[in-house]
């Protein structure tokens, strides 16, 4: 999951919890130019991929 | 800081030919009240009608419910900041305010074009939530407002707000140069003591990020709603309504409930008795990213610290993802050695969620409030006989597009107590 506010994705027991920007824009950001805010945002799904195939234990936070 | 405050009960209104306190009984001279209202060129029409408990009355569009205040001696005004009222730090001399009596503010103007700044609280005098809540208990005398509609939604907001708080300055005004029936001081002189030092810490949503606006109508410390660092307050300053501003019903404060918060009560009454009480601070929720969050609750838990907190009582009034700050509050005292209590209500069993949205080991000693009903089933609210501020009413606060008309029966959700304010009980098993 994918998420701005991650204290609660992990506190509701998500597994795989990947740190989001913030709720206006969870996988990008708006301020970059868009090849950055690209870049940026295939760095959070790339850490999402990794995630998947990442095995936890319990609720578990992922950077970008 | 002292603050004395004289009480002027009103158990009677009378509509009259002028405006005056006299033994209890508040007689308004409407007629000039309302012209006074209409020099506003944003207010096209202003009506007062008086609400008594236990009449089959129903107030739509209401925004506000507000007890009338005024500074008497000291500086600042009551109600400070909001509307262009002078932002003066308050909670010093001596106030007067009339009790049993509050101003319910309706008119058909949102608080904010966005999420949540709709038109959702009514108010009955009648029925299962009238009998719970305050506001069924208090003579309720309802300003209903028209206003210009070609207006932004922030003018026809403030002209709203700003005619309420106008009326309620007339009307205690009527009590400057009279004796008070009853009369308090309020200081927290320092005592020296061993006593344990307990802060307030009360949440307040911010409306800045659905509406997206650095200066939306909603409930203000010192008129200011927008995401704010935490701030610190003598609770003096709530007495004089620092804290106040119209909201919508995500938020479960009006104005009168911020300057009768049982907690501020409660906290005094036992000051120099069973502890300190140390102040009041007053955080801002919903801000939208983690960091933010964190850094609130950081914060709030570092100036309780500063201030010698041996614990820390936190109710706060919205929820949804407001309360991520509530009990990250909660876990960073916690961590700081600050014994927390958590006031809060419960999400009901229909919701098909957790009773909390979100909790954490360290939240060990909470004050519920329960699902705001007294059992499983959702209140029956018979229908009003009489309506005013409006023919239409939201069928959900969820759902603002689905409207019904305003007298309508309605099997209510619940309604929310934050601040224990509610005359439910309950019991252990």
């Amino acid at each position: 999951m994918i998420s701005a506010l991650h204290a609660i994705a992990l506190n509701g027991g998500a597994p795989r919890v990947i740190h989001g920007a913030r709720i206006e824009h969870v996988c990008g950001n708006p301020g970059l130019t868009p090849e950055m805010d690209q870049a940026h945002a295939r760095q959070i799904v790339l850490t999402a991929c990794a995630a998947i195939q990442t095995a936890v234990t319990g609720p578990t936070l992922f950077e970008p | 800081m002292k603050l004395q405050v004289g009480t002027f009960p009103v158990q009677d209104v009378v509509f009259g030919e002028a405006t005056r306190w006299r033994d209890g009984v508040l007689e308004i001279h409407a007629d000039g009240l309302l012209a006074e209202i209409r020099r506003d060129a944003r207010i096209l029409n202003a009506e007062l009608h008086l609400l008594r408990p236990r009449e089959r009355v129903r107030l739509v569009n209401v925004r506000d419910v507000i007890e009338p205040r005024v500074k008497v001696d000291g500086p600042g005004v009551c109600y400070p900041g909001i509307c262009g009222r002078p932002n003066t730090t308050v909670g010093e001399g001596r106030t007067h305010r009339l009790s049993g009596l509050a101003v319910a503010e309706s008119a058909d103007t949102v608080l904010y074009e966005g999420n949540d700044g709709w038109l959702d609280r009514w108010l009955d005098m009648y029925g299962p939530v009238a009998e719970v809540a305050p506001s069924g208990k208090l003579l309720n005398l309802a300003l209903i407002l028209t206003i210009e509609t070609r207006l932004v939604a922030q003018e026809r907001s403030d002209a709203a707000h700003r005619a309420a708080l106008d009326l309620c300055d007339r009307l205690a005004r009527t009590t400057i140069g009279l004796a008070p029936p009853e009369e308090r001081t309020y200081q927290l002189p320092t005592s020296g003591s061993s006593l344990p030092r307990v802060v307030y810490i009360v949440c307040l949503r911010s409306p800045q990020h659905y509406s997206g606006s650095l200066s939306a109508s909603w409930v203000g410390i010192y008129g200011m709603t927008r995401l704010t660092p935490p701030w610190l307050l003598h609770p003096n300053e709530l007495l004089d309504g620092a804290i106040s501003g119209p909201a919508s019903s995500h938020s479960a404060t009006t104005s009168w409930v911020m300057t009768n918060n049982p907690i501020v009560d409660d906290l005094y009454r036992g000051h120099g008795v069973d502890h300190d009480f140390a102040g009041v601070i007053a955080i801002r929720t919903r801000w939208t990213a983690q960091e933010e969050k964190d850094l609130t609750a950081y914060q709030a838990a570092k100036l309780a610290r500063l201030l010698g907190a041996a614990g820390a009582i936190i109710s706060y009034d919205a929820g949804g993802n407001d309360f991520m700050e509530v009990m990250l509050t909660v876990q960073a005292c916690e961590r700081l050695g600050i014994k927390t209590v958590l006031l809060t209500g419960e999400s009901p069993p229909e919701s098909e969620g957790l009773p909390l949205l979100m909790s954490l080991p360290e939240a060990d000693a909470v004050v519920s409030t329960g699902c705001g009903r007294p059992g499983r089933e959702a209140l029956e609210i018979p229908a009003a006989e009489r309506v005013l501020g409006g023919p239409e009413l939201f069928a959900t606060s969820d759902r603002p597009a689905e409207r019904i008309p305003a007298d309508s029966p309605m099997n209510f959700h619940r309604w929310t107590d934050l601040f224990g304010l509610g005359t439910t009980s309950s019991f252990e098993y």
